[in-house]
């Protein structure tokens, strides 16, 4: 997350706590994209991304206490309470904590295709949804990283507060998911070069 | 171009075309109904405070009962400005004066105890200790209290 200065986001906070309903609508508008996004790259699809950010914001809603802003900026606590709900939303896989039990799993798993709305068309561009389909194949615990550190900002600290794990795993493990996602994508390395040159 | 240069293109390209996701737009209304519609939690900062007081009020009307209506704390002293406060009588007057072989002894006790002998506590205060003169019968019953602080 780049620096900024948090103490209006804490008065909306403070006012929202208060009831204040156009600080909630503020905060909501703010960030309602960034989990949205989260969760789609979590789950795969544009259905259970939108269900799974209505629940995010539910939650903040009804547990606005649970928010503490020494831990972090509302946008990490956010996703890290989407990115929760997304891994239980996506079963057992996600639940797994061991990297050594999973190997990493190049097969897009037919459960996390979006039949209803596919995400070449929700991402506007075959080369998105080509990476993203590529993160989508990498072990959980890499993509874990990369989807939090790469695509949604959150500072390394962050990140391992969301995850529970310490920042020297999550460097560790974004050093190799982007070195795996590096060779999924290594195929289309000609191509890319011939698109720069 | 090196392994992570295009590696940070593809991500850039997977970026930019999340940039143009958006949450859809029912979902904020559904939400701000939510918002009206949870619990309203009553402010009850001024319970604790009132709890206490309400429970040494009612312990010591239980230990010590009601209080007489004309035998409530009467000072020994003449309504003076004084530097020294006045002892205040924790038994009648009459009987005090009937005691003989009664001493003052300095002590110090907790601010609580007031509330036993039916003088007001602030809550906030009671567990801070109070320094205080006491008068004493020769049976070793307190008879009338001198607070010092």
């Amino acid at each position: 997350m780049p620096p900024e200065d948090l103490q209006p986001e804490l008065e909306l906070v403070r006012r929202m706590k208060g009831g204040d309903e156009s600080a909630f609508v503020h905060l909501y508008r703010r960030h309602r994209d960034g989990v949205f996004r989260l969760a789609l790259m979590y789950s795969g699809s544009h259905a259970t991304a939108a269900d799974v950010t209505q629940d995010a914001f539910i939650h903040f809603i009804s547990h606005p206490a649970q928010y503490d802003a020494t831990r972090g900026t509302l946008a990490a606590w956010l996703c890290g309470i989407a990115r929760n709900l997304a891994r239980k939303a996506a079963g057992w896989r996600e639940q797994a904590t061991d990297p050594d039990a999973l190997a990493d799993d190049t097969a897009l798993h037919e459960s996390r295709i979006d039949h209803d709305t596919p995400l070449e068309r929700v991402l506007r561009g075959e080369a998105a949804e080509h990476v993203r389909r590529a993160i989508d194949s990498l072990a959980p615990h890499y993509r874990d990283v990369l989807i939090l550190c790469e695509l949604s900002e959150l500072s390394y600290a962050e990140a391992a507060h969301v995850c529970g794990i310490d920042i020297g795993t999550v460097r560790s493990r974004l050093s190799r998911a982007r070195a795996r996602l590096a060779q999924i994508l290594a195929p289309y390395r000609e191509g890319a070069k011939e698109a720069v040159t | 171009m090196t392994q992570d240069t295009l590696l940070d293109l593809k991500l850039d390209e997977l970026r930019s075309g999340l940039s143009a996701v958006h949450a859809p737009d029912s979902l904020e209304g559904a939400l701000v109904a939510k918002f009206r519609s949870r619990p309203q939690r009553p402010r009850l900062w001024w319970m604790p405070p009132l709890a206490l007081a309400a429970t040494i009020a009612l312990a010591s009307w239980i230990v010590r009962g009601p209080v007489p209506a004309n035998e409530g704390i009467v000072s020994l002293a003449p309504t003076t400005i004084d530097s020294d406060p006045p002892f205040l009588a924790l038994r009648p007057l009459a009987s005090i004066s009937k005691e003989t072989g009664a001493r003052v002894v300095s002590s110090e006790f907790p601010r609580a105890m007031l509330a036993d002998w039916g003088l007001p506590v602030s809550p906030e205060r009671a567990g801070e200790p109070v320094r205080a003169e006491m008068l004493y019968s020769a049976r070793g019953e307190p008879l009338a209290v001198r607070l010092l602080n």
